[in-house]
């Protein structure tokens, strides 16, 4: 009935690139959105599907020079469980907090959610806000050759990305933040989890005297990617946190993002969502 | 030889009622035992599954089925053109389970398979290729009534028999039902008033989202007698009714019902795809079993009524009540089901929660392409609850009075006669309306809150309340709402209860078998219910309108006394006394003065058994409650007690994102008495819950008769984080017809709460909301002015 041929489930990064070469592979990681996808017919399983959980080398969260290397298959709880992380980056850990539900935490990958490239994503956004970047490899020839990329530049659209049909998410790696550096996500939703988000904000900088320096803002759910806000850091670098530059930066982030009516919001509440957001977590970071 | 008197035994008195007794089934559901139809498997079944229609409003040209037949694998493929008897099913018989010329909304069936496997029959359904021609889209009821409108059933070319349903002959307008009521006269109540006011407010689709989706299995004996396995909540009726469709004896037909999986009035009617299910089974000579999927559970199960209504009341400055005026417009969907009938409910709440001398109403139910409502828990009354209830807000407002003093001098009374001949016999409204106030604070957090309305900061706290009333002594829609009971008893003094009261989840069981330990003496585990099987049990109108611990409790009760007079009678006999001196208590009988135990009630029974005069204790009992089936005028006591309660719900709103937060509900419900009370809790605690969903959370989406969010994402039931903190009280008004006092609730704790969140939301930020539900984004519009004043101008057309 459906015109999967063959699965495998290699052992090594290398057999599992070679297999990609087919071009007709579906890569399955935690599964958790390939299964509700497949049996709605939203999505087609192709020729092969390989299931890439018996890879060592995509485990694991490690210290690595001056970066934090996560690997794809690194599940939401073990992010949520790693002291690693809750020291160096406890902006993911609070995302986690409010991915999905314990069963899809369980399940549900790093990788698998990051190349999904939903534009309600929720991990992609304190990662944009923490300048994280993807390693992506291949096997042009006999060798792995890994390409890194900012994840500021691999999404292309909703369920698209810079990752080519031959490439393998491998791990995502972030450089460790600046001393004094503060971050923050928020979620809008009514749900502790099992929300999708109807806008997602991420806001990071180096607090100092008041104000953010190196500043990084993130949204999710108003574009067809989870976006870098430029505008929005131009106006929030080293400004001041007093009401007067919170109101100015929540009216530029507002007008910033260019959201849709879907079944969960209008495009106007999206907007009004982000301006009044962006006001509440930069009041909180004032105040810190 | 020594011989020592033996003490004489005592069994203190004792009672089962009000305690908490654990459910009998839990157990076997919390160890994941108990069968949902999924789990039931009959050997050499197929699977059946349905074709929808791929357009909401469409003339059907052409449908070709020969690839799908042609599928290894397949059995059977049925369009309408298959099963040319066919006869329309559904409330006013208006459509066929198979369509075949027309489909006037998304679900609307087409085609179905029965194949050896699941897979096999999705596979065949894709192979099915049918031409549509589109037909204009009605999405919306006002539409439909204006003159010149599309006609959603036209009557076919050709003469049709005279006393053709609607299906046969058509109609000449879209209006699918209409209802009328009136006491008083509201011309000379709108002139003694002092104030008037007028709203429209905007119910919305929700959906019953049962834990089990909708399915069925159906197998035809070698002598062509029926056996089905149906979630049906009205199994006698539905037995009959099935007959019909399929042209054989109704006493051929069994049911048996699954005891878990979920009704909440969604298992009232027959829907298309049960008949379909027993045309693939006839046609397949095969058992067949139709499940659906979570998505068509969404896409074709019954909807709550939605609903338009403009509700115009007034009162004097003192806070008597003068008069109401009630319009409403149903949209009916594409047929008509149950929820067109709502009316029969909400004009009660109209006419009779408080008093009120000038009543009028006036509902139309109007075809449309959107899916079709049925009933569902409440049947209305959280609609017209949601109406009423926020207008009494708005007049004690206007005249300057406290919401609680002026629901106070407006509510019912024991003794009361309403304008529409409910008469109530116990009620405890007042006590409900008190005790809610009280345990909440009502009175000084609703003027703390008008108060610090304005102060800065997102965070707004509001507190309002909302009561309701509902029929609690089951409820005569058909000329009888009557339960029979068969009742035997073992060697051992076991009982077993044989029950025509279907047990869906409920506790039925638990709350039967307490009642007919409490006259009989006997200790819950001596108690074996048998139900859920047409085969077996005794008559029964159906498990809905609250009814179950009211008419089949009674029912119960009724069987035991006479197995208990017949007891007596035998020990009286065989002791030397007279019936009256003896009891039952603790598996004994007993000397009724004091306890002493005369003998083990199960060495009685045997004795009575073994012996060459043997007799048997095994009775039977039918209970038809003492009110009245509604003439035209719905005058009439309908119901044989009345339930009352007041919910106050407290919430937070945060203004710069609309998000209510529902905080604590109070509630306060006259129940008659509590018999098991760990299954009053959970049965008042599930309601307000599900009352929580229909007020903030829970929308189904209908654009353009399309269905936008059928699945769990987006279509949002309540979580356990968000539910509220409860302090739920009962009322004891110990109802004189009730099983030991008590009356039917399974419906009321879910009536006010979408009520007094409305209350709340205004009484937090000087915002009253006139449609549901209160989703952030609505909310937020709300209270940035984005939201223009609702108003629906009544528009009836003529009779």
């Amino acid at each position: 009935m459906t015109e999967l041929e063959r699965y495998v489930a290699p052992t090594t990064l290398a057999a599992a690139i070679d297999c990609l070469k087919d071009g007709e592979v579906t890569i399955l990681a935690g599964g958790t959105d390939l299964t509700p996808q497949t049996r709605a017919g939203r999505m087609r399983i192709k020729r092969t599907l390989m299931n890439i959980r018996r890879i060592p080398e995509l485990k694991g969260i490690a210290l690595d020079g001056g970066a934090i290397r996560i690997g794809a298959l690194t599940t939401i709880t073990e992010i949520m469980d790693s002291a690693l992380i809750a020291k160096h980056l406890p902006v993911l850990v609070e995302t986690c907090r409010h991915f999905a539900s314990d069963q899809i935490r369980n399940a549900g990958t790093l990788g698998g959610n990051l190349c999904n490239a939903s534009p309600a994503g929720d991990t992609a956004i304190p990662l944009l806000v923490l300048g994280a970047s993807v390693e992506l490899a291949s096997k042009p020839e006999d060798k792995i050759y890994r390409r890194s990329i900012p994840l500021s530049e691999f999404f292309v659209g909703p369920g698209q990305t810079r990752r080519s049909l031959c490439e393998l998410l491998t791990a995502v790696t972030v450089p460790l933040p600046a001393p004094g550096h503060v971050a923050r996500f928020h979620k809008f939703g009514t749900r502790v989890g099992l929300d999708i988000s109807t806008v997602s904000i991420g806001i990071g900088g180096t607090l100092k005297d008041g104000a953010l320096a190196a500043a990084r803002v993130a949204f999710g759910a108003v574009a067809a990617t989870p976006l870098r806000a430029a505008q929005t850091e131009a106006a929030l670098e080293g400004q001041r946190l007093d009401a007067a530059a919170i109101a100015r930066i929540a009216a530029v982030a507002r007008d910033e993002v260019h959201p849709i009516d879907d079944v969960r919001a209008t495009a106007w509440y999206r907007k009004e969502l982000i301006h009044n957001m962006t006001k509440r977590m930069l009041e909180n970071v004032a105040q810190a | 030889m020594n011989v020592v008197a033996k003490k004489p035994r005592t069994i203190p008195e004792s009672s089962l009622i009000g305690t908490r007794i654990p459910k009998m089934d839990a157990p076997e559901k919390a160890s994941g035992r108990t069968r949902y139809i999924h789990d039931i498997n009959l050997s050499g079944q197929l699977y059946g599954k349905i074709l929808r229609s791929a357009r909401v409003h469409a003339r059907i040209v052409a449908i070709d089925t020969s690839a799908a037949k042609a599928l290894p694998g397949v059995h059977v493929v049925l369009t309408a053109a298959d099963v040319p008897d066919q006869r329309p099913i559904g409330v006013a018989r208006d459509h066929f389970p198979l369509k075949g010329d027309r489909v006037r909304s998304q679900r609307d069936e087409i085609a179905a398979v029965a194949a050896e496997s699941e897979e096999i029959a999705a596979a065949a359904l894709k192979l099915i290729k049918v031409v549509y021609e589109d037909l204009p889209v009605i999405a919306d009821p006002e539409d439909a009534i204006k003159p010149g409108a599309p006609l959603l059933h036209p009557a076919p070319a050709g003469a049709q028999p005279a006393g053709a349903t609607v299906a046969h002959r058509g109609k000449a307008d879209n209006i699918a039902m209409r209802f009328d009521y009136a006491h008083g006269d509201v011309v000379q109540g709108e002139a003694e008033s002092d104030v008037v006011i007028e709203d429209t407010f905007k119910l919305h689709y929700v959906t019953h989202c049962c834990m089990g989706v909708s399915g069925m299995i159906a197998e035809f004996d070698a002598s062509g007698s029926l056996l089905m396995y149906s979630n049906t909540q009205v199994p006698f009726l539905h037995k009959r009714e099935f007959a019909e469709y399929l042209n054989m004896d109704p006493a051929r037909v069994r049911i048996i019902q699954p005891p878990i999986g979920g009704g909440f009035g969604s298992k009232l009617d027959i829907y298309p795809f049960e008949v379909i299910c027993l045309f693939l089974a006839r046609a397949a000579r095969r058992p067949v079993k139709l499940v659906f999927s979570r998505e068509e559970e969404f896409l074709a199960s019954p909807t709550r009524q939605p609903v338009l209504l403009t509700l115009r009341s007034g009162c004097k400055k003192d806070g008597t009540l003068t008069f109401r005026q009630v319009h409403t417009l149903h949209d009916n969907g594409a047929y008509t089901s149950w929820g067109a009938t709502t009316p029969f409910v909400m004009m009660q709440t109209f006419s009779s929660l408080y008093r009120v001398p000038h009543c009028d109403y006036h509902t139309v139910a109007v075809y449309t392409n959107n899916p079709y409502a049925g009933s569902f828990r409440g049947y209305g009354n959280l609609q017209a609850t949601f109406a009423i209830e926020q207008q009494m807000d708005e007049m004690a407002a206007a005249i300057g009075m406290d919401p609680l003093a002026f629901r106070l001098k407006n509510a019912q009374h024991t003794g009361e006669v309403t304008g529409q001949g409910m008469e109530f016999k116990s009620c405890g409204f007042t006590d409900c309306l008190n005790t809610a106030a009280q345990r909440s604070d009502f009175s000084r957090k609703f003027a703390d809150n008008a108060a610090e309305r304005n102060q800065p900061g997102h965070l707004k706290r509001g507190i309002g309340m909302a009561s309701m009333l509902h029929v609690g002594g089951g409820a005569k829609i058909y000329p009888s709402d009557g339960c029979g009971t068969i009742l035997k008893m073992d060697d051992f003094a076991n009982v077993t209860l044989i029950t025509g009261a279907s047990e869906i989840g409920q506790g039925s069981e638990t709350v039967l078998s307490q009642l007919v330990c409490e006259e009989l003496g006997l200790p819950i585990s001596a108690l074996t219910v048998v139900n859920n099987d047409t085969a077996i049990t005794p008559w029964d109108v159906g498990v809905h309108a609250s009814r179950t611990t009211f008419i089949a409790g009674n029912s119960a009760i009724g069987a035991a006394k006479k197995a208990k007079t017949k007891i007596l009678a035998v020990a009286a006999q065989k002791f030397g006394c007279t019936a009256e001196e003896l009891d039952l208590r603790g598996g004994c009988v007993i000397k009724a003065a004091d306890g002493e135990v005369v003998t083990e009630l199960s060495k009685l029974i045997r004795n009575l058994h073994f012996s060459d005069k043997a007799e048997l204790v095994m009775t039977t009992f039918y209970y038809e409650p003492p009110s009245v089936h509604q003439g035209k005028d719905y005058k009439g006591d309908v119901s044989a007690a009345y339930a009352w309660a007041t919910q106050v719900v407290e919430v937070e709103v945060d203004t710069d994102t609309g998000i209510v937060r529902m905080l604590k509900v109070t509630g306060a419900h006259d129940v008659g008495r509590v018999l098991n009370r760990l299954g009053i809790e959970g049965q008042v605690e599930g309601g307000i819950v599900m009352g929580q969903g229909y007020a903030l959370t829970e929308n189904l989406m209908i654009e353009n008769g399309v269905m936008k969010n059928p699945n769990f994402r987006d279509y949002k039931l309540i979580t356990a984080p968000e539910i509220p903190e409860m302090d739920v009280s009962f009322i004891e008004s110990m109802d004189g017809e009730g099983p030991q006092g008590a009356k039917g609730i399974g419906e009321a704790p879910a009536i006010c709460i979408a009520a007094a969140t409305a209350n709340a939301i205004a009484n937090a930020t000087g915002v009253r909301l006139y449609d549901l539900p209160f989703t952030p984004e609505r909310v937020y519009r709300a209270l940035h002015g984005q939201t223009p004043k609702l108003y629906w101008k009544p528009w009836v057309p003529a009779a």
